[in-house]
């Protein structure tokens, strides 16, 4: 079977619907703030254990980002480094295609 | 994914870097092995890690009103197996808990096992499953990725619920209730994540056919087959 660009047009088709999913959900669900679901998933360990949630302390000390500005800057930062990986490499396999 | 430092009694956080360990261990040494064999390996595993890094770096929405992650692994289970994925995964996990306050030293054996040793563990036996039969390399390359970004979510979630069982049902209830913010949040990002890593397959596909023949990952009769299908 041949698919030429099926494969993009599906990741395209996927990637609307799901921004579409999220426009609606965002603007009809009330009481929805988008937090991480790690934060939601403490917030249900406080209440199943009993233990109030500011009564978790780190077993091991922590640093923390000071702000969401820097917390957003190192994600930045991870999300770069692997882009730099996988264009270097596609580049590279580009590259020593067109020399062969 | 993450389960934060702190929230984990310190015995399960012992249980998990028990189980993690020998795993990462075995990761090391197959690197190794691979790398060593073959230099040419290296540029594969640098876009398959590469996708685990940007892949858990987003954050996104999701229909359950909180966001989650996609974890990015399927790419470098196909390709290496669950050991060498555990390896990279515990690099991208210790930059977050160092960094980033996003899960912590103590609890990282936990967040190791969920997202670089029974994830891409699941999405390795499908593709073990799938290989040898006539089922299209994207398909399997989208279900692999999908189940492995699922099962890691539902390890979280067991992980959690082992750890604190609710007192009226116990283990089985709190899973239940854990399963309800990390995995239904989930199945929407998987989806997207399996299209996503399908399409970049097709790209490593057509550049670099050879090294995927090479290392057996797949046949050379499914490679060229799905060179001519989508070119």
């Amino acid at each position: 079977m041949k698919f030429r660009y099926t494969l993009e047009a599906l990741a395209i088709i996927a990637i609307i619907a799901f921004s579409g999913i999220f426009l609606y959900t965002s603007s009809t669900m009330s009481g929805a703030e988008f937090a991480g679901s790690d934060n939601v998933g403490s917030g249900l360990i406080a209440e199943l254990s009993g233990i109030p949630l500011e009564n978790f302390q780190p077993l091991i000390p922590q640093w923390e980002p000071p702000s969401g500005e820097i917390e957003s800057c190192l994600f930045a930062l991870q999300a770069a480094v692997g882009g730099a990986m996988v264009g270097g490499v596609f580049g590279f396999w580009i590259g020593s295609q067109k020399k062969a | 994914m993450h389960i934060m430092e702190g929230f984990l009694p310190l015995q399960w956080c012992i249980v998990w870097w028990i189980i993690a360990l020998p795993c990462l261990l075995l990761g090391l040494y197959q690197l190794k092995k691979v790398l060593a064999a073959d230099r040419e390996t290296l540029p594969l595993l640098g876009v398959t890690g590469g996708f685990i890094f940007i892949l858990s770096s987003l954050k996104l929405p999701s229909v359950t009103g909180s966001c989650s992650h996609p974890t990015g692994t399927g790419l470098s289970t196909i390709s290496f197996g669950p050991w060498i994925t555990s390896v990279v995964c515990a690099i991208v996990l210790l930059f977050q808990s160092l960094f980033l306050a996003h899960g912590g030293l103590s609890v990282l054996g936990a967040n190791i096992v969920s997202m670089g040793i029974v994830g891409p563990l699941v999405g390795y036996a499908v593709y073990r499953m799938l290989r040898d039969t006539s089922v299209n390399v994207y398909l399997t390359v989208f279900l692999v990725t999908a189940l492995a970004d699922m099962f890691t979510y539902v390890t979280t979630s067991l992980e959690l619920a082992l750890a604190y069982p609710a007192e009226t049902g116990g283990f089985v209830s709190s899973f239940v209730l854990f399963m309800g913010i990390f995995a239904v949040t989930q199945i929407p990002l998987a989806i997207v994540e399996g299209i996503v890593l399908a399409l970049v397959f097709k790209y490593i596909v057509a550049l670099k056919p050879d090294i995927l023949i090479r290392l057996k990952i797949f046949s050379e009769e499914k490679i060229n087959a799905a060179r001519d299908d989508a070119s």
